[in-house]
């Protein structure tokens, strides 16, 4: 049983607009904070890794999560190298907003490894990706750094 | 009293955070928001723009509610007719505010009221402000009307009405 009113014309559609700021803060925490410590300054990945379960997180984490093991002392350094575990072709910002260029995002595992990091595929187009393609990581130059994901400019194909 | 428990944790001090002691990712993400009004409150605002408050009434119920909705929640049936109501009304509750909506403290306090409407049913009424009144001056069952702005700074929002006076 719906309203025999209808709105029939455009000028009389109201909305009521507004905003909600949200901006926020968040601290990566002592595992991340390594992690990302060690990219910016180091160049390097490291790792958290369980001996018991014999898994190795990547981005690390303090404490299993199989057996909840604490791994604060269990650091390794895996590969600036990885494959691709899985890939997408994105033609849309967050905000829906379609992209000049298509970006592809790919599910990167790293040498060494067993999680699984999220990231750009660059110095490639979206035909020449498969799944098991051997990438690099490519950092941004050291001054540049500033302790994020994006220090990490891209992941590029590299021979095997 | 039992001893604060212990738990294990590494805790952040204002110091870690504002010496830019950790690293800390900031996201500021886009919640703009167009709320579509519908039918009942898109042509309440349009009124509320020529200066009007309008309600909507049940022929079976015979209630005449405002804020206006093209429903009856009790009938459970589609409500029947416009009717322009009075912009004046009574204060059936009312708080004194010292804050904002983001609770950071105001000096002159607000005065947010439901007041009900005249010609609508007992009970039904729209919140807004009261001015021109003292706080300890506010009585509820108070007599007040609307303060309009000038019609063409009016806009099609509630706040088209200043606040409501006693008189």
């Amino acid at each position: 049983m719906g309203s025999p009113e209808q709105i029939s014309q455009i000028e009389d559609i109201h909305y009521v607009y507004g905003s909600i700021p949200v901006n926020f803060a968040y601290t990566l925490g002592v595992a991340g904070e390594r992690f990302f410590r060690e990219i910016m300054e180091n160049g390097r990945f490291m790792g958290t890794r369980c001996q018991r379960c014999e898994y190795t997180y990547l981005p690390p984490r303090l404490y299993c999560e199989r057996c909840f093991a604490g791994l604060d002392d269990q650091w390794v350094e895996v590969g600036s190298r990885g494959t691709v575990e899985a890939f997408t072709v994105a033609h849309v910002d967050l905000e829906g907003q379609r992209l000049a260029e298509p970006q592809l995002l790919a599910l990167i595992r790293l040498e060494g490894a067993d999680g699984l990091l999220v990231h750009r595929l660059g110095e490639t187009k979206a035909e020449d990706v498969d799944i098991g393609l051997l990438v690099a990581a490519v950092l941004r130059p050291r001054r540049q750094r500033k302790g994020s994901l994006l220090d990490i400019r891209y992941f590029r194909p590299v021979a095997a | 009293m039992t001893a604060d428990k212990e738990f294990p944790g590494t805790p952040l001090s204002d110091e870690d955070v504002s010496q830019g002691k950790v690293l800390i990712t900031e996201t500021d993400p886009n919640a703009r928001y167009a709320w579509d009004a519908g039918i009942a409150i898109g042509r309440f605002l349009a009124e509320l723009k020529k200066g009007r408050i309008v309600g909507r009434r049940c022929h079976r119920c015979r209630r005449t509610m405002v804020p206006p909705r093209m429903f009856c929640e009790q009938c459970f049936r589609p409500t029947d007719e416009w009717v322009y109501l009075a912009d004046s009304g009574r204060v059936n509750t009312y708080s004194i505010s010292y804050i904002r909506w983001d609770a950071s403290r105001v000096e002159e306090p607000t005065i947010p009221a439901v007041i009900e409407i005249d010609g609508a049913s007992k009970g039904m009424g729209i919140m807004h402000l009261l001015g021109g009144v003292k706080p300890e001056d506010v009585q509820m069952g108070m007599r007040v009307k609307a303060v309009w702005k000038p019609a063409r700074q009016r806009e099609g929002s509630i706040l088209d009405i200043r606040y409501f006076r006693p008189y």
